[in-house]
Parts: structure tokens; sequence; C-alpha cells
């Protein structure tokens, strides 16, 4: 607390010659004098569903091709949780993420420049997507403040203040060198009752995204994604849509949700973007990954999703599974010899005659939590599953069955019970034309 | 490399058909298989003494992957080799046999139950290796063990069910081992209690009660205890008559045991329970005839962030008058690794120096990720194959002994100590607490705030920097105000 207060009082006697200038110089740039923006990337569109807004492409990125709707599984430092690269390829990911607040820290920016960047540091040749850091600084240290300049907090060391600027997010992404790179944001709560404060977020967020693009040395291989803001307040959400899809980046993230606000609004909130949005253009859900929140924000138009939840609870010993999860520390699972899903054909689930390993729930249950290999054997399944059921809903959209397909999952989840359908999910699909409700 | 002339196996033994005491037991020079197991058979291929002497062999069940001895035998942990994905052992390692101790299994069934490969050569004892000592006592009929679910005692006829149940290739039997130095009543027990549970072991697995069809297909490796020849020598001379041709193999659990391994009983593989803690040692335990050798030292070196460097024979010796020995392995925790993109070891054909570098493994190791134990454990398993193909193929040549003094004068007396932390140990890991037991952690005194905020650290996912602000400064990661 002394330590807080100590700052409050630091901070309120120093001044920012530099700010009101930069403000200035910001509010000037209009689209003629607008740095040209490069894309490394296309985006070839192959079908949308002629019910939802749901859609299927494919993203060529430097480091291969990306199928989409796409899932993204989160190596927040240049490792996924146990797995080397060959694993992680078997799962068939092709494009996962690095938190460019971890790279930064550890191991840093000098090497990230010695050794050739983040591909070349973890022995990844395909796809890396780096987040700006911004949203690890707000919520993982608690003294950061947000000024105009950027965000500054406490050394997590040794308590001398810092300053993180939309500068440094972006240099320290292009030394990563990953192949979507996303702007420094202003991320505040989504359930924070402070309407002024959410807008001012909004529009300095529009502001950092022109000092990113100014900043950004390398847009003929590395896309700039903006981050769209604005909290729940779908005015604001226009907006923002507005002036960053003026700014032409080769991709658009939606942002600041994922943070506890009710499902019904981050729908809504997916739902305005989307219809605002460029269709040629891939859109991005940050921090989502409850499989039944993807299948809804696929069917309102978002293509890529990344969540540390399936290979965090892989770690605590959760296997996603088509009905669920399962807790599979539970007792009950001690004498269960069958594989993890039925027909699942990741390596551990598919039996030994078919080149899998022949994992069973017994044995399982038997290391998770106790033996690292537990983890890592978990992770892949999960990460398999995620993508696995990614593959099988951009099958749907293009075979068109993408409400069936909506009906079926939900139905899986539920055992059939339409009654224990959540609410927010039939609100939201009965708004792209889905009634799962409705007899099959 | 390993066929030809002397690879034949002995005619399919049956308790029933062996020979009669008093008659002698027929046997020629070249009649080196005598694995009294219906299952396995070891043959001895390069050997200049029956015992005592480095020795090449070749161990063989069928069905299963064939171990050339020496050779050391990978230590499961829950079934695991720690770190190892069954994947990554599969693809990327040459692991060609597992022991497990029965301790690990005691809150479940085993059966099928690790999921390993079909022809996994399978070895069971009843306890983890390294033991971790019982504060509770062994009692006549049982022993104790540690479990993750707490102490419990493991008793002798459960040991068998679970060696029937099982079924694994080779059966370590149960033996009454001392937490500390045995004064001469212990000692008694020991022998004592030993000898009645091989004598019941061997009665309920092969004997004559047992019916044809029900009879064990388990090979069983007979312990022998870490004590004086003098002290066991009833046990030792049972082994020898009465258990001869119910027994496949020995179980040592001192390398100075490997000098009471009777003449008679010399065909039979040796399996050395023991903790060297360099090669050197490794080398001495096979110069006395060890055959399959237990070597803890490799995992332990990939929890402590070490990289194993060390080949057999050594390379070209060191000249006269320079005293710079080569190290034994590197530590990938020291900061001379963060931009070092050169493998692990020079010209490793191992996965992970062919995929990876030190940076990386560096990297990983500061950052607490689990995946550098993973690729440190494929490393450090290729360096111990080669080192031990090396061997095999030294006593082969006849040049062990010189090979032995060479890699002495070339390497450095022990493994490079680690500067950083393992993996975090679980309580079926850990020493228990009690007297003569290390403390788990060290006693904290002092300001409660300063020891939760740390513990809140501690148990916390965030990532701390372990740098100041003029570090981070330096890594270009914010500026300083």
């Amino acid at each position: 607390m002394l330590c807080h207060r100590l700052l409050v009082r630091r901070l309120a006697k120093t001044s920012y010659p530099t700010l009101s200038l930069s403000i200035a110089t910001m509010s000037t740039t209009t689209a003629s004098t607008r740095k040209p923006m490069p894309s490394a990337l296309t985006f070839d569109r192959h079908a949308k569903c002629s019910t939802t807004k749901a859609r299927a492409s494919t993203l060529h990125l430097p480091h291969g091709s990306v199928p989409l709707p796409i899932f993204m599984p989160v190596a927040t430092q240049a490792s996924l949780k146990g797995l080397t690269y060959d694993q992680l390829r078997e799962t068939g990911c092709m494009l996962c993420l690095n938190n460019t607040y971890h790279l930064g820290l550890k191991p840093g920016q000098a090497v990230l420049d010695a050794v050739g960047g983040a591909h070349k540091l973890q022995g990844w040749d395909r796809n890396l997507l780096t987040d700006s850091g911004g949203f690890q600084m707000v919520s993982l240290l608690k003294l950061a403040t947000v000024t105009e300049e950027g965000v500054r907090f406490l050394s997590p060391h040794d308590g001398s203040p810092m300053l993180l600027t939309p500068e440094h997010s972006i240099s320290l992404q292009n030394s990563i060198g990953s192949d979507i790179i996303m702007q420094l944001d202003d991320v505040i709560a989504t359930t924070s009752p402070d309407h002024a404060r959410i807008k001012e977020a909004m529009d300095r967020s529009v502001r950092w995204l022109d000092r990113c693009i100014e900043e950004h040395k390398y847009p003929e291989r590395q896309n700039l994604f903006c981050i769209i803001q604005g909290g729940l307040d779908l005015e604001l959400r226009k907006q923002c849509c507005e002036e960053m899809v003026a700014r032409d980046t080769p991709g658009v993230a939606i942002g600041g949700l994922s943070g506890g606000e009710a499902k019904e609004e981050f729908c809504k909130v997916v739902h305005t973007c989307t219809e605002i949005l460029p269709e040629h253009k891939p859109r991005y859900v940050m921090g989502v990954g409850y499989p039944e929140d993807i299948v809804v924000a696929v069917a309102l138009g978002a293509d890529m999703f990344d969540c540390v939840w399936p290979t965090r609870t892989a770690r605590f010993g959760d296997a996603i599974v088509s009905s669920g999860t399962l807790k599979l520390s539970h007792k009950s699972f001690s004498d269960d010899f069958r594989p993890v899903e039925e027909g699942c054909t990741c390596i551990c689930c598919r039996p030994t005659d078919q080149g899998g390993l022949g994992l069973t729930r017994a044995y399982m249950h038997h290391i998770t939590a106790k033996e690292t290999v537990g983890a890592h054997l978990l992770t892949i399944h999960n990460v398999h599953y995620m993508l696995n059921m990614m593959g099988k809903i951009r099958q749907a959209i293009i075979d068109d069955q993408y409400p069936a397909f909506l009906r079926k999952f939900f139905s899986d989840i539920y055992e059939g019970d339409k009654s224990k359908f959540p609410e927010w999910a039939v609100g939201a699909l009965r708004g792209v034309g889905v009634d799962l409700l409705a007899d099959s | 490399m390993f066929i030809g002339k002397f690879n034949f196996s002995w005619p399919i033994r049956t308790r029933s058909g062996r020979p009669q005491h008093g008659l002698p037991i027929i046997r020629n020079a070249m009649d080196q298989a005598t694995s009294a197991s219906p299952a396995m058979t070891f043959s001895v291929l390069s050997s200049t003494a029956p015992v005592l002497a480095p020795r090449v062999g070749k161990l063989a069940i069928p069905g299963r992957k064939t171990i050339a001895t020496p050779h050391h035998v990978p230590l499961t942990s829950r079934g695991t080799v720690p770190h190892v994905a069954h994947d990554v052992m599969r693809d990327h390692t040459e692991i060609n046999s597992l022991y497990a101790g029965l301790e690990d299994y005691h809150e479940s069934p085993m059966k099928k139950f690790i999921c390993v490969a079909e022809d996994m050569p399978l070895i069971l004892g009843p306890r983890r290796f390294p033991p971790i000592p019982c504060p509770p006592a062994n009692t006549s009929a049982s022993i104790a063990l540690l479990t993750s679910i707490g102490f419990t005692q493991l008793s002798a006829h459960d040991y068998v069910k679970a060696v029937q149940n099982l079924r694994p290739d080779i059966a370590v039997g149960m033996v009454d081992l001392a937490n500390k130095q045995p004064g001469s009543k212990r000692r008694g027990k020991m022998v004592d209690r030993t000898h009645a549970w091989t004598r019941d072991a061997l009665e309920q697995l092969y004997g004559d009660a047992v019916a044809e069809k029900d009879k064990s297909k388990s090979a069983y490796f007979a312990p022998v205890l870490p004590l004086d020849n003098a002290q066991q020598s009833l046990y030792l001379d049972d082994l020898e008559s009465e258990f001869r041709w119910d027994i496949s193999g020995l179980a040592l659990y001192q390398s100075a045991s490997l000098g009471f391994v009777p003449e008679s009983l010399a065909n039979l593989p040796r399996l050395l329970f023991s903790e060297p803690e360099t090669p050197q040692a490794i080398l001495r335990d096979i110069s006395l005839g060890a055959d399959l050798l237990t070597t803890p030292l490799l995992g332990a070196s990939s929890d402590g962030g070490i990289a194993m460097g060390f080949v057999f024979p050594a390379p070209a010796p060191v000249p006269e008058g320079k005293s710079e020995r080569l190290p034994l392995g590197i530590d990938l925790w020291t900061g001379d690794h963060t931009t070092d993109t050169s493998p692990l070891g020079e010209g490793c054909e191992c996965y992970t120096c062919k995929n990876y570098h030190r940076a990386y493994i560096h990297h990983l190791l500061l950052a607490k990720e689990m995946t550098a134990w993973a690729l440190l454990q494929v490393h450090n398993f290729h360096v111990m194959d080669t080192f031990f193909a090396g061997v095999r193929e030294s006593i082969q040549r006849g040049s062990f002994e010189q090979d032995i003094q060479t890699f002495s004068r070339v390497y450095a007396s022990s493994m490079p100590e680690s500067s950083g932390e393992g993996p975090r140990l679980r309580g079926y890991q850990l020493p228990a607490n009690g007297p003569n037991q290390p403390r788990r952690m060290p006693k904290v005194y002092g300001v409660l705030d300063d020891a939760i905020q740390k513990y809140a650290e501690a148990q916390s996912e965030i990532a701390t920097p372990d740098t100041g602000a003029s570090g981070l400064e330096e890594h270009g990661f914010a500026e300083k105000l």
C-alpha cells in the first residue's frame, strides 16, 4: 500500500511534455497522410453459410496456410506446455500464439534479435501470432495505469516505474517475427461501469493503432491486426469499427471480450462488429475458447479464436470430449479402460494398430496431475479435439450444413435435453436464423 | 551384431524336467544360455572370466525387444519415463526396456496399464528405484511402501499375486532392505526374510503344486542382499541348489555384491540396482560383471538442466601437461547459452539436437516450461544409449580396461553442478519427514506478510521478470521513467 501511495504521488508530480504534442499530431492524421498498409497475407473465402453469418476460408500466411475458422493454442513462453513442436504439428496446428509480454521478459529482445526471432528460437516452422502485451500488463500487474503515452507500471522486480508504449510493443513483435502481430490497445474490463473511461479507451486504442502502424517495420512480412474496443456499448463498437476499418489493417480483432461479461452481451458485440467489418478480412475474437462460445461466434461471422483453457484444463486432468469435459482425476476412471474419447483420432486415443498409443482413461487417471507426461498427453488430446472440431465446423459450412451441425453439437453436450440448452446460445443463434429448439 | 553361433536357447525347461539333485548338470563351454524361465534366455557372448569380469550378453524374451548387455535400465515413475511422453519415447528414443515399481500402482490395478508398446520388455520390482526410505519398518511378511496416497505395507503374498496378474517379463524378487546401516540382528532378519520370501515366491509361481498352465511366464530375478558373503551363505547356497532352476537372474543392491556371485550362478544375468554418480562408476560396475544397471543420474541430470556429453571410448586423450579435462555435461542454466544456437552435443544425432538448440533449452528452463525436461531426457537417453553401445563394442574388442583408463584421464571426475531448480516434486518423489531426513522446505521465520507474498508469487501463474528495471530496459521491454 505504501508503495502504491508513493507511486501515485510520484506520478502526480511528473509532467509529460510530449503528451499534448502527440495527441495534437495524431488528431491531424487523416486518411491521406496515413502510411500505406501493405499486407503479408491473402484471405480466400470458400463458402458462406446460407442461414448464419458463418464463413469457411483459408488464410495464407508467410509460414503456411491456415484453414478458417480456426482455434489457436497458446504457447505462452515459446513452448506449448511440455510438447515438442512435432507433437504440436501432429495435432494439425498451423498457427499458434506466443505472448509478447512473456517473451519480452524472457528471453528478451536482445536474445530474440541475436537468435533471429521466435520461429528460430523455438524450432517452429509454421505460423505464430503474438498479442501486444497490453492485456497482460493490465490483468497481471495491479499497479499498471494507462496514460496517453502508454501503460505505466511498476517493475515487478524492484518497484521502479516503467512505461510500455505502442512503439515498444511493435518493436518487440518485430523482433519476435510473428506472422500476425497485434496493436497495443487500451484494455479495460468490459464490465466497467465508467462509460467515459470506456469511450476514452476506445478513442485511445484508435490513436495507438496509428502509432503502431507508424512504428511497424516489416509490414511486408508481418500482418498487423487492429483491435476493436468499446466495451459492451454497441454504438462505441460501431464507431471503433469504422475508425479502424479506415486504417485498412490486414486483419481485424474484436478485443476486450471474455472478461466476465454476460454471454448475451458478448454475442451482441460480435454480431454488431461483424455486421460492419468488411467481408474480405479475417476476424479474430480474442480470448474465446470454450467450444460452445466458438460454435456460436462462428455463426456470428468470426474466424479466429484463442484461449488457454483447453491446454490449462488439460494440466488439471480435464479432457475435452464431445459430451463436454471428463474430469479424469475422478476415481471413477481408475478402472475405465476405454480411450479418452471413442473414435477420437488423436495419437493418444487412436489404438496401437492404427499407429496411436492406445492410452486408456484408467492410465490417464493414474498419471494426471502427478507426472508431467500426463499433462503432455492430455494437452495433445485437447488441442487435437479443438482443431478437429474446427475442421468439422469448416466442413459443415462448406457443405452448407452449419445449422444442423449446431443442433447436433448442443444436443450432444446436453444429451438431447433442449430445456438445458443455454439461453444465450439459443437467443444468439435465433438472431442469425437458427432455432436450436425447433424440431429437426 | 549379436547373432551367430552362441545365440541359441536352452531347451524349454519345466520344474519337473530339471536335473535330479546329485546328478552333474550337463554343460559345455558354449552352453551359456541357462535361463530357468521357459520364456527368457540370456546368452553371454563375450567374457574373460565367469565372475568379476566385464561381459557382453544378450537377453532375449520371446515377443519382446532383445536387450544387448551391459545395458542401463530406464526407470519409470507411475509407468512413465519422467517427462517423456509415450509418442516421444516411441519416435525419438531407443528405450528398449523399462523398470517399474509395484509401489506406483498400489492404489490402482496395473493390467495392460501403462500403455507401452507390446514388445517393450517390462521389469517389475516391489518398489520404485531409487526408493524413498519409509519410516514404517518392514515386517516378516511385508515391506513398507510410499505410495501417492501415503505409506502402506506390501505383503510378500500380494507381491507374488501381482506378478501373476501383471505378468511382467521379469519380476525382481522382494527383498528386505534396511534404511540405514543394519546391526547384526537386523542383518540376520534381512537374510531370513528374503530367504523365506524367495522360497515362497518360487513355490507359488513355478512350484509343483501349480498346474502347468498356471505356472508363471515371468522370469524371476532373485535378490542378493547388500551384505557380506558369510552373512547370507545359507541363502546363497539355496540359490545355487534348491532354487537354481527357478531363478532366471540375480538382482544386486551394491557393487560389492558382484564379487559374491557364485561361479555356478555366473551365467545368470545380473541386474544391479545402484546409483552411480558418474559414468566412471558405471564403468566400474560393468568391469565387475554387471549386465543391467540402473542409472538414476540420467533423470537427475535432465531434471537439473544438465545435458550429458560423454562418449565411450573417450576421444583422443588430452595431451600430457594439459590438465584441463573434458566436462561430463553442460549446465544449461548458465547465462553463456542465452544466444547459443548450437546443439547440446556437437554432432549429436538425437532428436533434440537435430531440431533445437542450447538457447531454446536455456530459455525453457528459465521460463520453467516442461518442454525443457522432455527435450533433455531425449538427449540424455541418447547419450547413455550410445555410451553403453560403445562399452559393448569395447568389451568385445578386448580393449575395455585401457578404454576405462583413457576415459578417466580425459573426462572430469564428476558431473557438473546444476545451478537451477528442477521440476516440482510430488509427495511420492520426496523423502518423508522424520529423523535423518532433509527438510522439505527451509524454515520460514520473520515477517508473515513477506512469507504470504512469496507464497502467493510461488502459486501464481504470472510470470515475474527476474531482472530489475534496468534489465527490462536493456531487454527493450519498456523504458525507465
